[in-house]
């Protein structure tokens, strides 16, 4: 990376205040992800654990097992209409010719990675020079498509198992139900504990985004913010500008 | 005998004042106020222990507490005792000379409940507890106390689908009762059946929502039922072959064969290989991906930590710098 010594602020008046990330539909859907994602894990939590003693009181609050059992089949399903209407927004898009594959997972990404632990670690003071996507949220939103896809699917086959029976071939029958419950079982676990890991830290706790980012309601960064986190992506959208200009002095900045 | 009356009416007026609701079953009265004091186990002529104390309370409020003490201790009609002669009637006799290895006690005593419930007595002795007792003379399977409970407290189960009641066959308490047994290891190897039972029952859905406190979930006497309970492999049992698809249809409507293959009880184990690797790669892949996460968060927290100490370190070199150039 080129080391600009002079920022070009005539330019910087240029650039537009903020930036869109994320549209309405983006939005809605990550809106309707996360509440049913709570409601699920809520409500599947104490059925995974249910001989701990305060699983029952929880369930209690839920409304008693049946209602508990109620409320996470139809937040199940609400998930994954979400995340057909997801998919249908990508199709409706690409038609349009607006999508980007900008989340498809690419060599930069494994070079990103890399170069961010060599930064972790001291051995280079440069960061990696991230695109719109970091391979961080690549992760997480992969995380979820393969989740939803996981264990959406056994919990149909749970939720409807005289039906889906009818679509299971007889030899695998001394198997399948097992699968079925481990999958969804275990996957969620996973699920739910990747989400608290890595998408609580990446997106809430980390010093600069702390109590949390707020692009999930406003669909916008700031115009310095993206220079600063996606230099990559900066670069793409406003190829005139200048590296530095008027990028606040914060803890990330390169010497 | 003359001698020991005006004790016996000191005894009896105690009672009465500081006891009264003792005389409301007068006929019992004079067994309990021994057998009410007497606490503790003792070891009978034949080495078994055995407890002669009856709570009276809970006999008064049980569903037998109107019944007197000799309805069912037939051989004890005397006081004090004799020793028990063979005086009860001979169908009596015959009953507890079957059971007399299980119930050593007073097998006529335990044989007595066929008097009142001939029926569900009968009932049993078919039932695959009753074949392993009554024919093959085994000490194992249940008979009436061992789900019951002591006799002298025996009380209704409250309606399905109640999860309080002191009933020990109870629908809240009826998995632990037949655990009682069928979570023994050496009980579950001698006849053959899975070592796993009520741990399988329990990590299933209908066990997961029954401990939650959930009131339509089958318990095991639902699919197996209970006096008549058969084994799996008797085609008269409740959960063999055809009668499977039926049981489970009763909740699941639209049962087919491949549908109550769900419901084994057996443990995941190498025998079935796809689900126990299936888990096992599940426990990996979320070790690996919560280390790997966990990692990437520590080392980026250090990173931000020594930023921030860069930070200021610069600034107050910078202020150092300031203050020397203003002193120089």
């Amino acid at each position: 990376m080129k080391s600009h010594a002079m920022s070009l602020p005539s330019q910087a008046d240029a650039l537009p205040q903020e930036v869109e990330r994320f549209d309405l539909h983006f939005r809605i859907q990550h809106v309707i992800m996360l509440t049913t994602f709570l409601l699920l894990f809520f409500t599947g939590w104490a059925l995974k654990f249910s001989e701990v003693e305060t699983s029952q009181t929880w369930i209690r609050f839920w409304g008693g097992a049946k209602t508990a059992g109620i409320i996470h089949r139809a937040a199940g399903i609400l998930m994954l209409l979400d995340g057909l209407y997801h998919v249908a927004y990508l199709v409706y898009r690409f038609a349009k010719g607006k999508l980007r594959f900008d989340l498809v997972p690419v060599w930069k990404d494994v070079v990103d990675f890399y170069q961010n632990v060599l930064y972790f670690l001291g051995a280079s003071q440069e960061k990696p020079r991230f695109r719109r996507f970091t391979y961080l949220q690549k992760f997480d939103y992969w995380a979820v498509f393969w989740g939803v896809f996981v264990i959406g699917t056994s919990g149909l086959a749970l939720a409807f198992p005289t039906k889906a029976a009818l679509f299971f071939p007889a030899w695998t029958t001394n198997w399948i139900w097992e699968l079925i419950y481990i999958m969804h079982s275990d996957e969620a676990l996973l699920a739910i504990v990747f989400i608290l890991f890595w998408h609580f830290y990446n997106e809430h706790l980390r010093p600069e985004v702390f109590p949390m980012s707020w692009v999930w309601i406003t669909g916008k960064v700031s115009v310095s913010e993206l220079r600063e986190h996606y230099p990559a992506e900066f670069e793409r959208l406003f190829p005139e500008a200048g590296d530095e200009g008027a990028v606040g002095e914060g803890p990330g900045v390169s010497v | 005998m003359g001698r020991r009356y005006p004790l016996f009416s000191y005894l009896i007026l105690f009672v009465a004042v500081f006891f009264p609701n003792r005389l409301l079953f007068a006929d019992n009265l004079s067994c309990l106020i021994c057998h009410e004091s007497l606490k503790g186990t003792y070891v009978t002529g034949k080495g078994v222990e055995s407890s002669l104390h009856v709570n009276g309370d809970k006999f008064a409020a049980s569903v037998h507490g109107d019944l007197e003490c000799t309805n069912c201790h037939v051989r004890y009609e005397d006081n004090p005792h004799s020793l028990p002669e063979e005086s009860a009637d001979l169908a009596l006799n015959r009953i507890a000379e079957a059971i007399a290895k299980k119930s050593p006690v007073d097998p006529v005593a335990q044989a007595a409940c066929s008097q009142c419930h001939p029926d569900i007595y009968e009932e049993v002795r078919q039932s695959v507890h009753g074949v392993n007792i009554f024919q093959k003379k085994e000490i194992d399977g249940a008979l009436c106390l061992d789900c019951h409970g002591s006799p002298h407290e025996i009380v209704h189960a409250a309606d399905a689908g109640h999860h309080s009641s002191e009933s020990p066959v109870a629908y809240g308490r009826i998995v632990e009762t037949c655990g009682r047994c069928h979570e023994k290891k050496s009980v579950s190897l001698k006849y053959g059946f899975s070592t796993k039972i009520i741990e399988r029952y329990d990590e299933s859905f209908h066990g997961k929502k029954y401990h939650l406190g959930g009131n339509d979930l089958p318990v095991c006497t639902t699919c197996h039922g209970a006096h008549n309970i058969r084994a799996q492999s008797d085609p008269a049992a409740m959960v063999y072959g055809a009668n499977k698809i039926e049981l489970c249809g009763q909740c699941h409507a639209g049962a087919n064969t491949k549908f109550v293959a769900a419901i084994t009880h057996k443990p995941i184990g190498k025998d079935n290989p796809i689900p126990y690797y299936a888990e096992k790669g599940l426990i990996l892949l979320t070790f690996l991906v919560i280390s790997g996460c966990a990692i990437h968060i520590v080392l980026d927290i250090f990173s931000l930590i020594r930023q921030a100490a860069q930070v200021r370190r610069r600034r107050r070199n910078e202020v150092a710098r300031n203050e020397s150039s203003v002193a120089g």
